[in-house]
């Protein structure tokens, strides 16, 4: 090599924000987890009673919750995301793109905006549903809004696109003679899937399905604004210790165990998948 | 081929896909359809349909406010991580180096962590550090997780370059700079684009790392989210569409200028 390989500087810009955005503010929470009840610097000798208390006053509960919440909305994502793919594969080159597109739009449009229009939507009385109903055909009826299934809704609202996406990455990897031959030999559909599309696709299933219990693994705002508070979740309990409890170092365990539960279900599945192919793709 | 099945099988799944669809826009149709009303409470269908919601949204200082402090954050947001990403691009995508492999993983990591948790994260970080939470704590929370995708984002374009391009300048005597400026960068360009208008969208929408780390300013997600709770008028929707409008704007602005951008740049390899 006649220059320093240029690897190692241009990661270096990346390396050093991440580190200083991500990895020392994660080990700053760490530490303040082992510091002694309600106390607010680092100099506190170290100790577990907080992780003791974290399991004794019951927060195993919100993180039950938000995991059970988040394994529910991936199940029910990758279910409606897979004809979702398929179809979209099947209309490949024609208007299937301008239907991919009008599918990842809404990521970008706020969640705030699309929850707060569900809410609209599901009101009672006056909401857009019941209203509309009532106004046509004179019959008015309840609604979900404010419970647990309201909240699974927009959990499942908001990240169906983060389950579709990476599927349809790995549904388009399935080759379509290798199909068309199964079938002509007399597979059913059911063994196809089982066969072919599936092992095909699930390094993209895997991605997406990761993403969707993590990225709902943290979520708030749909219990927030469509659970009505029917379940405190992880990040609610969290929330409350650091602001209104002034407990930080409780709140910090509790985002500890939430932060360790992250990574055994992500570093797991991330390390068999290779994501320099992934990408490249 | 099996052939039989396959028309009824077809309009099925098509007309799955419409049903998606109109699923998918429902919440944004709805708040639309809430916004034309004039009455402080939500009774669909409206007695009067109106656009005062937006009048007044558009006369109120609130609504200026609030999309120069997301303003702000989005365009801080665009250039640091459009600077940082360009060279995390060239490690991940361009060159090869030990070590690199494991930089692709860690680069992900952060996409794979729950945002409220990481604001929250953020939030005692920076009171650790004594720093008050503002605006510019919101840009750098967002940063951590916008500056991976837009590595990624810049990263998809660079596999399909030609790194004989800049060997072959390198042969003609061109310096380190040189290459850059001339070929790299304009190899980069398109990616370079896309990423910035990630990184914009991204962050202007962005909720869950605002609402921890934002301190004393509010951005366009947090006001909203705050409003859907307690102190309802029709204003609320009416600046939900606004603020969607005003990314849309900038979206459509900038496929404008990518495509002009891009007419020029033919023009000028051609003559």
């Amino acid at each position: 090599m006649r220059r320093p390989n240029p690897g190692i500087l241009t990661m270096l810009p990346v390396l050093v924000f991440l580190l200083a955005g991500f990895v020392i503010p994660i080990l700053v929470v760490a530490l303040y987890s082992l510091m002694p009840p309600r106390t607010f610097d680092l100099a506190g000798s170290p100790t577990f009673t907080n992780y003791a208390t974290a399991f004794a006053d019951g927060y195993w509960r919100p993180l039950m919750w938000s995991a059970l919440g988040a394994a529910a909305t991936t199940l029910i994502c990758l279910v409606l995301a897979w004809p979702t793919a398929r179809a979209l594969d099947r209309f490949a080159g024609r208007w299937a793109t301008l239907v991919t597109l009008l599918i990842a739009l809404p990521i970008f449009i706020s969640e705030s905006v699309r929850l707060f229009g569900l809410a609209l939507f599901m009101m009672p009385g006056g909401g857009i549903l019941a209203g509309s109903i009532d106004a046509l055909f004179g019959v008015s009826i309840g609604t979900i809004l404010y419970t647990r299934l309201a909240a699974l809704l927009g959990l499942v609202y908001i990240h169906f696109p983060f389950v579709l996406f990476p599927l349809l990455l790995g549904v388009s990897l399935v080759p379509k003679d290798q199909v068309a031959a199964a079938r002509d030999l007399g597979a059913s559909g059911w063994q196809v899937f089982r066969e072919i599309e599936a092992p095909l696709a699930a390094p993209g299933a895997a991605v997406g399905a990761l993403l969707c219990f993590v990225l709902s693994l943290g979520a708030n705002a749909e219990m927030n604004i469509l659970g009505g508070q029917a379940v405190t979740v992880i990040t609610n309990a969290i929330e409350q210790r650091f602001n209104y409890a002034q407990d930080w170092p409780l709140g910090a365990a509790l985002t500890v165990l939430t932060v360790l539960l992250t990574a055994a279900v992500v570093f797991p599945v991330l390390r068999r998948i290779d994501v320099d192919s992934l990408a490249r793709r | 081929m099996n052939g039989r099945a396959k028309p009824l099988f077809d309009s099925l799944q098509a007309a799955w896909l419409l049903l998606v669809l109109v699923l998918l826009y429902i919440p944004m149709i709805s708040v639309a359809l809430a916004s034309l009303s004039n009455t402080r409470y939500m009774l669909f269908p409206h007695r009067t349909w109106t656009t005062d919601a937006y009048a007044d949204a558009l006369a109120g200082y609130t609504t200026g406010a609030l999309h120069l402090t997301s303003l702000r954050i989005a365009l801080l947001v665009v250039v640091i991580s459009v600077v940082l990403a360009s060279f995390g691009a060239l490690a991940f995508a361009r060159f090869d180096w030990r070590g690199r492999r494991a930089f692709q993983r860690f680069l992900v990591l952060p996409l794979f962590f729950p945002q409220p948790v990481l604001g929250l994260a953020l939030l005692v970080y920076f009171t650790a550090l004594g720093i008050t939470p503002s605006w510019q704590t919101a840009a750098f929370a967002h940063l951590v997780w916008i500056v991976p995708v837009v590595t990624l984002v810049i990263s998809i374009r660079l596999y399909n370059y030609d790194v004989l391009q800049e060997d072959a300048a390198f042969d003609l005597g061109a310096t380190r700079l040189q290459v850059l400026r001339e070929v790299t960068l304009p190899a980069l360009a398109p990616g370079i684009v896309s990423g910035a208008l990630f990184a914009f969208l991204l962050s202007w929408s962005n909720l869950p790392l605002s609402v921890f780390t934002s301190g004393a300013d509010t951005t366009l997600p947090e006001w909203l989210y705050s409003r859907t709770a307690t102190n309802y008028s029709p204003m609320v929707p009416a600046i939900a569409v606004i603020a969607t409008a005003v990314s849309a704007m900038v979206v459509i602005a900038a496929a404008l200028g990518l495509s002009l951008a891009r007419g020029r740049d033919g023009a000028g390899t051609t003559s």
